[in-house]
């Protein structure tokens, strides 16, 4: 229906909105009485400056001939080797107290605010892999032919459904994690895999359900068995129709992640929260964790986009 | 049983059916004291007007529809045993549907491939090859990569038939095999289940197709309100002039 040119015309169109929309934000940022400092950010994520080296404890420098520095303590220790160092700030024979800065190497390390991201995408990874397990387990169970199965998967789905994360998570860390001296991690994991796995089994059933009743009746006839038919004939058809719920359910794992800094888990929003009170940036701060999450989701739904290409060969 | 034990067991019939019941949960009376014996090679027609439970019947014949009383005895296997493994008496009776049924995400072969290689543990080569042999032999040789979205209903439904065969079934069952299908593909589908046929293959046919029904079958059953009305040979059968059957004929030729 739609022809080419008017289609061109939306793309335009909405360009022109965006760049509106943009600059609004853009205008409105400069109006309030707020200076910017991304460069105050950066330090956060990436931290450039070289690091001191100090000394562990009082005594003499010594720089032998190969410009190996080494630390001579007072009272017949081991001596303090530094291999690699970018410049030296003390001589040979120069007095060293403990703590003081002896030399410093250049080079990089992680920001609070990349090591959140690594936290985030590190926690929403593991809980993935087990939403995953937990829901195929409970979603095959939603369909199997004793009640009591049916029953037990059916209360998982809908205790978890009917109370929030946050109170879930609480519970999981302060009463699950006190008997079985979980760590916040692991707690974390546990919390959103079984969050997760509640909505994963859901969409796993309905899957499994879309399949036509036909395709068990002819693997059936066939002489496979129960299982052999769930693995070989229904699951890898039902798999393909629940990828893009799959998708969208992987995407609120992702931003649901940001609960757990309520267990003190520094994730992306905890590193935010904290980098805001040193930088004094919080505008900056909180438009690049939006940014990075966006990053992150994004990445995902493409991933997943390819699977689904992948999986239509037979369509 | 005891009498049928003197038989020699190739003359015994391959299955044999005696007063199957199936009610089903909603109360509805399927089948009603159904006895049917088809001896090894042989072909039986059934015909019967729409719910007549002709599927419902054909269907308790590998237990996909387990039966409420009676007895099932397949090849000396009594299936309504409970000590019967109902898989392993399933993969000695095919069964071609209605609606084809093959798996979407699997090509022709790999339809035709996938029971051998995980029932029967065949090696990839050895269920390729009958595989393919099996595809050539329903004339699909130049199909065989297609996924079924790719093939037109007959040609499905030839595919079907290889996957059943695949098996080495003992017998085949037909559940109105040309019913879902174009009327210029019923034909192709025919000719290879009356090649079937005349290789000495037992089959159980559930047709509306009267024209095969009087070629190739031994016997012609006709069923109405889960009763099985009359069993006899084509000639008798088709002049026959039972009132029921006349008033089913009338209507459908
Ligand atoms: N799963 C089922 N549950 C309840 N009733 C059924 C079921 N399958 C078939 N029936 C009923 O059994 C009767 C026979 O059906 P069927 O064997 O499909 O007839 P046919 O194949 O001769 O058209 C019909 O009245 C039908 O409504
Ligand atoms: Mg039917």
């Amino acid at each position: 229906m739609q022809t080419q040119s008017s289609r061109w015309l939306g793309h335009g169109l909405y360009l022109v909105i965006m760049a509106v929309l943009i600059s609004g934000v853009y205008f409105a940022g400069q109006k309030i009485d707020y200076t910017w400092h991304w460069e105050r950010l950066w330090p956060y994520v990436i931290n450039t400056e070289s690091q001191d080296i100090v000394a562990v404890t009082d005594g003499t420098a010594v720089v032998d001939k190969s410009g190996r520095l080494s630390i001579q303590p007072d009272y017949g220790d081991d001596p303090q080797i530094i291999d690699v160092y970018d410049t030296l700030v003390s001589r040979d024979g120069d007095l060293i107290f403990q703590g003081d800065t002896i030399a410093r190497i250049d080079g990089w390390r992680f920001g609070p605010i990349a090591e959140g991201l690594w936290v985030t995408i590190k926690i929403s990874f593991i809980s993935l892999i087990f939403a995953v397990l937990l829901g195929v387990m409970f979603g095959l169970m939603r369909v199997a032919h004793g009640q009591v199965w049916r029953n037990l998967a059916m209360t998982y789905v809908e205790v978890i459904r009917g109370t929030p994360l946050l109170v879930q998570i609480f519970i999981v860390y302060f009463f699950i994690g006190t008997v079985f001296d979980l760590d916040r991690f692991t707690a974390g994991v546990a919390a959103l895999s079984i969050f997760t796995g509640a909505y994963v089994a859901e969409i796993v059933r309905a899957g499994i359900q879309s399949v036509p009743v036909g395709q068990m009746e002819a693997a059936r006839s066939l002489g496979m068995n129960y299982v052999q038919a769930m693995a070989y004939v229904i699951m890898p058809q039902a798999i393909k129709r629940t990828l893009p719920p799959l998708a969208g359910q992987f995407i609120n794992l992702i931003k649901d992640s940001s609960l757990v800094s309520v267990i003190s888990i520094t994730d992306l929003t905890k590193a935010g929260r904290e980098v805001v009170s040193g930088s004094f940036a919080p505008f900056e701060v909180w438009f690049t964790v939006a940014i990075l999450y966006l990053v992150v989701t994004g990445g995902l739904s493409l991933l997943i986009q390819r699977l689904e290409k992948r999986l239509s060969a037979s369509d | 049983m005891i009498e049928q034990a003197k038989v020699p067991p190739s003359l015994q019939p391959l299955i044999h059916a005696s007063k199957v019941n199936k009610v089903f949960p909603n109360g509805c009376h399927a089948l009603k004291d159904v006895s049917l014996e088809v001896l090894r090679g042989q072909v039986v027609v059934i015909i019967g007007p729409s719910g007549s439970g002709k599927s419902t019947f054909l269907r308790t014949l590998n237990q996909l529809e387990p039966i409420t009383s009676g007895q099932i005895v397949l090849d000396q296997v009594d299936l309504t045993d409970k000590h019967t493994d109902i898989n392993i008496v399933r993969k000695e009776v095919g069964m071609v549907f209605q609606s084809f049924n093959l798996f979407p995400h699997k090509t022709a072969l790999g339809n035709v491939m996938l029971a051998p290689m995980k029932v029967l543990k065949q090696s990839k080569a050895e269920a390729q090859k009958t595989a393919e042999s099996l595809l050539q032999r329903v004339g699909l040789a130049d199909r065989m990569d297609n996924y079924p979205s790719r093939l037109s209903g007959g040609q499905q439904q030839r595919v079907a038939i290889a996957r059943s065969l695949a098996m080495k079934p003992k017998a085949l069952l037909f559940d109105e095999p040309t019913s879902a299908l174009d009327p210029e593909m019923v034909g192709e589908v025919l000719d290879v289940m009356k090649g079937l046929a005349h290789g000495g293959m037992t089959m159980v046919v559930v047709t509306h197709e009267m024209g095969f029904a009087r070629e190739v079958a031994d016997r012609v059953v006709f069923m109405e309100d889960g009763e099985l009305v009359l069993e006899e040979t084509p000639e008798r059968f088709f002049h026959s002039d039972h009132p029921r059957l006349q008033r089913f004929l009338g209507q459908v030729l």
